[in-house]
């Protein structure tokens, strides 16, 4: 018997050098916000590992999650990521079907018991006994409980699995709810959107498996590196919303000039996500640069805050007045500052700032 | 400087540039007196297009360019000051996946890895004793 062999080792025989995990983990280290001298341990790490077993559920949901997760694969830096996960079981991708692919799920959990990380994408339905939702005659409930019992962590993929998304938008016919509600015992990492930037994806699961253990995370179980900073913060059109200037419609001047998009409903001020700097289809564009106001697909119940089009100001019910009106008046209330780029860029607003002061 | 039409492009310089600037500058002294090396993560900043030229040009170039062939295509150049090195990862279709500064002697991604020498060593050895065997099996030595 082979004795198993760790991900550097692997690769090594496909001809990859140290130096392409290196490359992978400064690239890593980038998107996480990590201290930069932190690439060359993450490398080792990762060059250490063995393969992670990987369970996908896929519950209620469209499988968006999924085509977005395979869009970061490239014959280049992204496809890294696929040789550090044993992707043990997903419905979609998987060749095997019926009773084989039931198998190799209760396989891979036999053979990894207390090591593989259940990754699931989609709500689960609690109404009428969790009858809404059923794969092999199992409910979705019955097959989350019975596969989380032996994992060493829980990765809830979109919003949907994170906050029940729109199986749970009102009136949730199902009763559904997102995993982190059933799952108490066992760490749950939340990496909402809809669907979610497949390097959020992939970067939690790297992070998992060079260092051991789950990335840090905020009060909604979201890994800061990916959603530390909200939208607002980050977006190229701030200094717009900064001198007041904004597009009234669709149409008109201020759209076309590229103006602030506030007015005509972004929710960037209360969305936290990394849209604004890993952007989207390989880094091309993301929703404000094409023109339209991000909709908050990363926040709990982002379906039913009163319109996508109307302004923060006037709809938004459940986020209350309080931060409605911070993100009406702007980053003089203050949008706390957490990374380096950060510092930099509000030196410059309270430069700026100081400027019309002495005017 | 004004937007075009349909917001590709930032509306001025931000003032990130000159910012960049000052902390390569402290950064370099740093390295100057104590030897202490740095990294300076570009990739999540929000740079414009505008301020990205000009932190190319302020830096400018040096001496030594590299081009690294590992995961994808890779740049390492010196700028026109010494001990300052632009780092710039390339993903699918050419786009930039990350780029940093590094302020030290020489980036890590330029050095070999000791287990990829220890790696190495191991293919010579056994390209040395395939030749051997080929050289044993000549005419000359066959049933010597």
């Amino acid at each position: 018997m082979v004795t198993p062999q760790t991900l550097g080792e692997i690769l090594e025989g496909r001809g990859v050098s140290r130096r392409a995990f290196l490359k992978y983990s400064s690239y890593l280290s980038a998107l996480m916000a990590l201290p930069p001298s932190m690439a060359p341990a993450m490398a080792q790490g990762l060059a250490a590992a063995r393969r992670q077993s990987v369970i996908w559920l896929s519950f209620q949901e469209c499988t968006g999650c999924t085509e977005s997760i395979t869009r970061s694969m490239s014959p280049t830096l992204e496809s890294l990521i696929f040789d550090t996960i044993s992707l043990d079981y997903h419905h979609t991708l998987q060749a095997a079907s019926g009773e084989a692919a039931e198998h190799a799920r209760e396989k891979a959990m036999a053979d990894n018991k207390g090591k593989y990380v259940v990754v699931v994408d989609g709500s689960v339905p609690l109404k009428d006994g969790g009858l809404y939702s059923t794969i092999a005659g199992v409910s979705n409930l019955k097959m989350l409980q019975d596969t989380c019992k032996d994992a060493l962590a829980v990765i809830s993929v979109g919003t949907c699995a994170a906050f029940g998304g729109i199986p749970k938008a009102n009136p949730n016919p199902t009763g559904a709810v997102g995993i982190d509600e059933i799952i108490k015992d066992k760490p749950v990492i939340n990496i909402p959107g809809c669907p979610p930037i497949p390097e959020a994806m992939t970067g939690s699961v790297a992070y998992l498996v060079a260092f051991g253990k789950i990335p840090e995370l905020d009060h909604l179980k979201r890994p800061k590196a990916f959603f530390g900073d909200s939208i607002h913060d980050r977006c190229y059109r701030r200094p717009y919303y900064e001198r007041g200037e904004f597009a009234e419609g669709f149409d008109d001047d201020g759209a076309r000039k590229g103006y602030c998009l506030y007015k005509v409903g972004c929710k960037g001020p209360v969305t936290y996500n990394a849209c604004a700097t890993l952007k989207w289809n390989g880094g091309v564009s993301f929703p404000i640069q094409s023109g339209h106001g991000c909709l908050g697909c990363s926040e709990p119940d982002f379906w039913d805050q009163g319109g996508f089009y109307r302004p923060l100001s006037t709809s938004m019910p459940g986020m209350g007045m309080a931060l409605a009106g911070a993100a009406a008046v702007g980053a003089a209330l203050g949008v706390g500052a957490a990374l380096t780029a950060r510092k930099h860029q509000q030196a410059y607003i309270r430069e700026q700032a100081a400027k019309g002061d002495e005017k | 400087m004004t937007a075009s039409p349909n917001g590709r492009e930032a509306p001025t310089l931000t003032g990130m540039a000159d910012a960049v600037l000052s902390e390569v500058a402290a950064r370099l002294a740093d390295f100057a007196a104590s030897g202490a090396t740095a990294v300076i993560e570009l990739t999540s900043m929000p740079l414009t297009v505008q301020d990205r030229a000009a932190l190319d040009e302020k830096l400018g170039r040096g001496e030594v360019s590299a081009e690294v062939s590992a995961a994808g295509r890779s740049e390492v150049w010196e700028t026109a000051f010494a001990g300052v090195w632009f780092v710039r990862h390339y993903g699918e279709g050419g786009r930039i996946s990350s780029e940093s500064i590094e302020i030290t002697r020489v980036p890590l991604l330029l050095e070999s890895h000791p287990d990829d020498a220890r790696a190495a060593a191991r293919r010579l050895a056994e390209l040395c004793a395939q030749a051997q065997t080929h050289t044993g099996a000549t005419p000359g030595s066959d049933g010597a």
